[in-house]
């Protein structure tokens, strides 16, 4: 499994990657789309990492490249398909 | 402006592609990667697709034949041979599609680039024609994706390396810099700096292809340990992945596994 920017946050991430895997696998993908047995792990594991990016300065610009460019709505997608 | 396609199908199924696309780093063909993380990641409550957003440090450098074209100083000083990828992933599995977006982060001034992919099911004729449902052997079920690589110079149009200036407050290098461009046509120089971008990035899609190829692979085999290294234990000897194929591939598993 890839290892997170910040080497203090590596445990969590891996407990977050591997609960997403399995509830991708074994839920999302078989239709029950509206649990969220991983919301836990995400909290902490975002809790660590944005604070590392904030330390970095990395924050301000993955916000900036979010808001940038052509991120279409699904209803955009929708209309192109 | 300068774009690159590329059409390929994969002989897996949807579910086992998008996961192999979730998981596809590391592979022997992403040592480029250093590190993964998820930004953001939820499901539209509206339409069930799961959005995720992905930041990615790669290794990388800006390649020679740009920085001769950059004005000393430029391109080199204070890079540090690594650069930021930001990924958007959505999903629909109910539709089976997905549609990736990454971009890099920094120098989006000498050279942006926007990878765009579009993953798609293809049901497979058997598939479709048992209707009864009744022993689908979906073995033959595709998977399709459309890459579509955008590239855009803006050297020179005033929006010049921004970050940069800001970050070292150093405008010495203002003067050569202006000098520089007007004896050299601007558009031939933003031409030159996406061709050689266009260059780079059919390597690059080729590699990642076989990199998704080598996961896929591992999966099916239900090579668990391999893909997730030694996390095999969260998943224990009833791989999740091996639940994927079985839905949609080489039934075979089963038998070997259980």
């Amino acid at each position: 499994m890839a290892a997170s920017i910040a080497p203090e946050c590596n445990d969590i991430k891996e407990k977050y990657d591997t609960c997403f895997l399995k509830w991708y696998s074994e839920k999302y993908l078989r239709g029950n789309t509206s649990s969220n047995d991983c919301e836990a792990l995400f909290k902490n594991y975002k809790g660590c990492l944005n604070k590392v990016l904030k330390e970095r300065g990395i924050d301000a610009m993955v916000d900036d490249a979010r808001k940038s460019g052509s991120s279409e709505t699904d209803a955009e997608f929708l209309k192109k398909s | 402006m300068k774009f690159f396609e590329n059409n390929f199908t994969y002989d897996y199924s949807f579910p086992a592609v998008s996961l192999a696309y979730f998981l596809r780093y590391p592979n022997p063909h992403s040592r480029h990667v250093l590190t993964t993380d998820v930004i953001d990641r939820y499901v539209d409550p509206k339409t069930q697709r799961l959005h995720t957003i992905r930041l990615h440090l790669k290794k990388s450098k800006v390649p020679s034949g740009i920085l001769k074209l950059l004005p000393k100083g430029m391109g080199g000083s204070d890079s540090s041979g690594q650069s930021y990828i930001l990924e958007k992933t959505t999903v629909d599995a109910k539709e089976g599609w997905m549609e990736t977006e990454s971009r890099n982060m920094e120098w989006t001034g000498i050279l942006s680039v926007v990878e765009k992919q579009c993953y798609k099911r293809l049901p497979s004729e058997e598939g479709r024609l048992a209707l009864d449902g009744l022993a689908v052997d979906k073995s033959s079920e595709q998977t399709s994706v459309k890459t579509t690589v955008t590239f855009r110079s803006r050297l020179g149009q005033g929006k010049l390396l921004g970050k940069k200036k800001h970050d070292t407050g150093d405008h010495e290098d203002e003067e050569p810099r202006k000098g520089f461009f007007s004896s050299l046509s601007t558009a031939g120089i933003q031409r030159t700096i996406e061709l050689i971008g266009v260059s780079r990035t059919k390597e690059a899609v080729l590699k990642s292809k076989e990199g998704m190829n080598i996961v896929l692979e591992r999966l099916r085999s239900g090579g668990v340990v391999g893909v997730l290294e030694d996390r095999e234990a969260a998943f224990g000897p009833d791989g999740t992945w091996k639940r994927v194929w079985l839905q949609g591939k080489d039934r075979s598993i089963e038998n070997d596994k259980s």
